[in-house]
């Protein structure tokens, strides 16, 4: 199959998702609300402290902004392209996932983009502008700092991806999803914040180890000037180490699955 | 009486049945607490204060606002709204049993095990980090401490069971939660003392329910209110507590009369 009917695929898939989100309007108005409340809270919760500490670990304001923005796009863009994946444990109780199996699409394809969730294009968007409104208020940005920027963006995409093949293979394995995906979720959220106000060793687990930092906290470092092409290379490394190594382990996790549930 | 304690104890027995998921829960709660934790330990680095908190203080807040969260806002009565719009209500109405007292029973048992998980994760974080933490030794700051969470475990039990009544109306419960849950995480005061925010907002949220479920018992503990001050806000709680439980009321009547036990 070419890249087109793969886009072609994912776009009808999307637009039926999207259409069943929407069939309560009054559900997604407040899903979308929600979020945005939530975006905004925590952008007033960083302005605050900032106000009154002038500076978090050394960055300014603006600094702390694009640490939070990157990591709600890296966290939205997941959100919004793999959102298939926390329906997955669903699909194997209820046999649906046998059905998967069955069709002419590849599987692994059709589970983690199989529907978009258009609740987060708004703050999608949100995120987009700020980090844009950012880069006009950091001095030491460059135009090549903020090629870097985006792809380390589209290195960190890498990494989610890979934790999400990862989830689906756990899934395969045990039935258990939604325990594994929230756990990601919360150790994600720990890059909100530059990954400098952790202690080591906690630091470098979860700047490389669990490559959180890689994942949420360089990208925007890049933008400020403050990695290293040694770093920005070992980043890379490490996502398409993750993705080979996921995707071996969703094949072994493919092998085993006995069909339990049909 | 016996029925409602067997109720609690057939909850904390229902954790122990799904003990990956709860433990896994509490890993995440943890996660989450040394986010905020390492976060404040780093602002409040060298003697740097923020309107009268320092590194003890707002550490104590923080770890404190963990085991609060355990006593006041683990709840099962999130529910409710299911059971209506599934129908299992019905069940309920036709025993001998106060369809209230019930979902008060199981957040009792839910509640008791997430405080023992607490204190353990509390312990540990305090054994292995060794944060600055203030202990109050006052007892009559502790028993008011008590009595605030107390009734905070009140305002918050008849919250959660008015949105779940939302479900004798519409089949949309998680939709109206989902904002409930946003607001409260950042009104409550789990991230940050309320009082650091700007004057005019902090002065709005004293009048409002969430101020009452971890700040101000926490604020209390560390002693930093005047007695004016503990007693207007166990008396803005007290008034939460009434007028809360006489609007579930209300509604719980209303709600029965539309309710037409589709589901089942």
């Amino acid at each position: 199959m070419n890249l087109s009917k793969y886009l072609k695929l994912w776009w009808k898939m999307t637009t039926m998702v999207s259409q069943n989100a929407f069939a309560s309007r009054f559900g997604a108005i407040l899903f979308i609300i929600g979020k945005l409340i939530r975006f905004s809270f925590f952008m007033f919760f960083l302005l605050v402290i900032t106000s009154r500490t002038q500076a978090i670990v050394g960055y300014t304001i603006w600094e702390v902004i694009l640490f939070y923005i990157t990591f709600n796009l890296v966290d939205s863009l997941a959100q919004f392209f793999l959102r298939e994946v926390y329906r997955f444990r669903s699909y194997v109780i209820r046999g649906d996932f046998d059905y998967f199996l069955t069709k002419p699409m590849p599987v692994l394809f059709r589970l983690l983009f199989g529907g978009s969730d258009a609740l987060d294009i708004p703050i999608l968007l949100l995120s987009i502008i700020f980090i844009f409104i950012s880069f006009t208020h950091l001095s030491s940005i460059t135009f090549l700092s903020i090629l870097i920027y985006f792809a380390l963006l589209i290195n960190g995409l890498i990494i989610a991806l890979s934790f999400h093949i990862f989830v689906l293979s756990i899934g395969i394995l045990t039935s258990e999803v939604d325990n594994t995906l929230w756990l990601y979720r919360d150790l994600t959220q720990m890059g909100r914040f530059p990954v400098d106000i952790y202690q080591n060793p906690l630091r470098s687990i979860i700047t490389f180890v669990i490559p959180v930092g890689i994942m949420v906290t360089f990208p925007a470092k890049a933008a400020i000037g403050l990695l290293s092409p040694n770093l920005i290379l070992i980043s890379i490394f490490v996502s398409i180490t993750l993705l080979y190594l996921n995707l071996k382990f969703w094949n072994f996790s493919l092998k085993r699955y006995s069909s339990a549930s049909s | 009486m016996r029925k409602y304690f067997l109720i609690a104890k057939n909850t904390w027995d229902e954790t122990l049945t799904y003990r990956v998921s709860f433990i896994m829960w509490r890993v995440r709660n943890t996660i989450q607490l040394l986010t905020i934790y390492f976060l404040w330990l780093v602002v409040l680095s060298g003697n740097k204060t923020i309107l009268g908190y320092d590194q003890p203080a707002m550490l104590t807040y923080i770890l404190g606002t963990s085991l609060l969260d355990a006593i006041v806002l683990s709840s099962r009565s999130y529910a409710v709204g299911e059971e209506i719009n599934s129908g299992n209500l019905m069940n309920f109405l036709l025993r001998p049993i106060n369809y209230f007292k019930y979902w008060l029973a199981k957040d009792v048992g839910d509640k008791a095990m997430n405080v023992v998980f607490s204190l353990i994760e509390i312990s540990l974080i305090f054994i292995i980090l060794k944060p600055p933490l203030f202990f109050q030794t006052n007892l009559f700051y502790i028993f008011l401490f008590i009595f605030s969470a107390f009734l905070a475990f009140f305002i918050y039990f008849f919250i959660n069971f008015l949105l779940g009544l939302v479900g004798f109306w519409s089949p949309e419960i998680w939709a109206p939660r989902f904002i409930f849950i946003t607001i409260l995480g950042f009104f409550s005061g789990s991230l940050f003392p309320l009082d650091i925010l700007p004057k005019a907002i902090f002065s709005i949220l004293k009048f409002l329910p969430f101020t009452y479920l971890l700040y101000f018992p926490l604020k209390i503990y560390l002693g930093q209110l005047a007695f004016s001050e503990v007693l207007q806000g166990l008396i803005i709680s007290s008034l939460w507590v009434f007028g809360m439980y006489y609007l579930v009321k209300i509604v719980w009547k209303k709600g029965l009369k539309t309710y037409a036990a589709y589901g089942k």
